[in-house]
């Protein structure tokens, strides 16, 4: 069974369709690239299975539940959207970490609000904080940042940051992680050691939503494809297909702009590097 | 003499300072509430109204709580707080038949009053200066609403605030003397005594004396506020 389902989503902004009738499925372990320029409806798509839009019709279905219908009013209370959401792991194109709080109380900060609403808190209390932070401390250590747990965000270089932020999302253990391009509010320079961290979660089989600009790593790192141009799916595929063989004209001419290089593409610079952070 | 004068003076500067705290003690709570309560969105007619009339599209919009916690904004802040104090205190009175309030506490709600309105103001730049993109991060987080303005939220609200809260707070301290039209024995009342029953002048000027050494505590407090949070770098 798909671990997510979505049928027939649409999102208006007024008059502006920016999501049409979008359909996709994605199994577990399984890591779709969405590409596309910008306004294509991308990140509102992305913004829609976090519940930070609500679709105005369209079905959600996550592990057989559908935890999102336009037709159906019901259950759409908060409490409801909060704990549905957290399917979800949603890492943003500019971070959003909270400034006040140091790298590690980053991560697990929202682990230990979940934890306090959840019965038998105060009982266990410090056990259930211990195994928090442990878990915080070692996934900021596969991301490469054990030697930063105690620096502020302005502290931290931008790539340092979208890794906190990534890390920040696998701390709730979500189903599907949502990558709103990642590397787009980066340096050049930086861009690789995010996009390493995220291969490293793709070798492990992270269930990934990633849209990105970076066609060379949509390539490499993605089972499937998705290509869209003013808010449709245009096509889909597994990237040899899409990259090696568009069918639709629209995918053409737009991979067509990025290898004559009007767009740049940052992820060679790391291409030769060997190290990897996930071990 | 001056053992005297400053006895006095400081029995009205205890009288002074406790409309002072009064007013932050009640003041600070309530203009938050009145902050929510203009930043409320809250349409009752969003679904009401079908026309596309562009009087119905702003009709659908037109939240009543946030329009009427604005007029009240503007009837406090567009009025003298000397004209509240005197509204509070005698037309309570003249309502009622009797004296409603005791004098400091008429002069404590109305300062709470008035100057909840002002703080409003700055919390709501506060509250609508803090990006969106740190609400998102903690709704996709899992936080609830409120989780998000108490942790997310409230220490860079904070921050931001600081200076347009100095400024207000220092303010308040001076405006404690205006207490003295509805009969409030604040500091300038002993003062101004000396110079109508004992025509001496210099214990008038001995006052601001007071007034200059408490702002300097409290400018030294935000100075030390503000350093105490420059960690926190709004991104």
């Amino acid at each position: 069974m798909a671990i997510l389902e979505v049928r027939n989503l649409n999102k208006r902004f007024g008059e502006f369709a920016a999501v049409r009738d979008v359909n996709l499925t994605l199994e577990r372990g399984e890591a779709l690239a969405i590409i596309g320029a910008s306004g294509s409806g991308k990140t509102t798509l992305l913004r829609c299975l976090n519940f930070l839009e609500t679709p105005d019709t369209g079905e959600i279905i996550v592990k057989g539940e559908t935890i999102f219908d336009a037709a159906s009013e019901l259950r759409r209370n908060d409490s409801w959207i909060r704990k549905k959401r957290l399917h979800f792991g949603l890492v943003f194109q500019s971070f959003h970490l909270f400034p006040q709080y140091t790298a590690l109380r980053n991560v697990t900060i929202a682990p230990e609000l979940l934890a306090k609403g959840e019965q038998g808190f105060r009982a266990n209390k410090a056990k259930i904080l211990a195994d928090i932070e442990r878990n915080a401390t070692e996934i900021l250590d596969s991301v490469g940042l054990s030697d930063r747990l105690g620096h502020y965000p302005p502290e931290l270089s931008g790539g340092q940051q979208q890794r906190v932020a990534i890390a920040r999302a696998l701390a709730l253990n979500p189903d599907i992680l949502c990558f709103d391009e990642p590397t787009s509010a980066l340096d050049p320079e930086l861009t690789g050691e995010v996009l390493k961290v995220i291969k490293g979660l793709r070798e492990r089989q992270t269930t990934m939503i990633i849209v990105t600009h970076e066609m060379q790593f949509a390539r490499e790192v993605a089972d499937t494809i998705l290509f869209m141009d003013e808010g449709c799916v245009v096509e889909q595929g597994p990237p040899e297909d899409v990259f090696g063989n568009p069918k639709e004209e629209r995918t053409k001419r737009f991979l067509e702009r990025y290898s004559q290089g009007y767009i740049e593409s940052p992820y060679k610079l790391y291409k030769g590097t060997q190290d990897v952070l996930f071990v | 003499m001056l053992a005297d004068v400053t006895r006095n003076l400081l029995s009205g500067f205890g009288i002074s300072c406790q409309i002072f705290f009064g007013t932050l003690i009640f003041g600070i709570p309530l203009g938050l509430l009145v902050a929510f309560g203009s930043m409320n969105t809250w349409a009752p007619f969003k679904r009401v109204i079908k026309s596309e009339s562009r009087f119905a599209a702003a009709l659908r919009s037109f939240s009543p709580i946030s329009f009427l916690v604005r007029i009240f904004i503007w009837i406090i802040r567009g009025t003298p707080l000397l004209l509240q104090l005197i509204v509070i205190f005698f037309g309570s009175a003249i309502l009622m038949g009797h004296s409603v309030f005791e004098r400091v506490d008429a002069a404590i709600i109305t300062f709470s009053i008035n100057y909840a309105c002002y703080f409003a103001v700055i919390f709501r730049g506060g509250i609508e200066s803090v990006p969106k993109g740190q609400q998102e991060a903690g709704l996709v987080l899992g936080m609830t609403k409120r989780q998000i303005f108490t942790h997310v939220t409230l220490l860079q609200l904070i921050k931001r605030i600081m200076p347009a809260m100095s400024n207000e707070v220092i303010t308040l301290v001076k405006d404690t003397a205006l207490a003295r039209i509805i009969g409030v024995t604040e500091i300038i009342y002993y003062g101004y005594r000396y110079v109508t029953a004992e025509a001496l002048i210099w214990p008038l000027f001995y006052t601001g004396v007071f007034f200059l050494a408490f702002n300097g505590i409290l400018t030294l407090l935000f100075a030390y506020i503000e350093k105490r949070m420059d960690y926190i770098k709004i991104l």
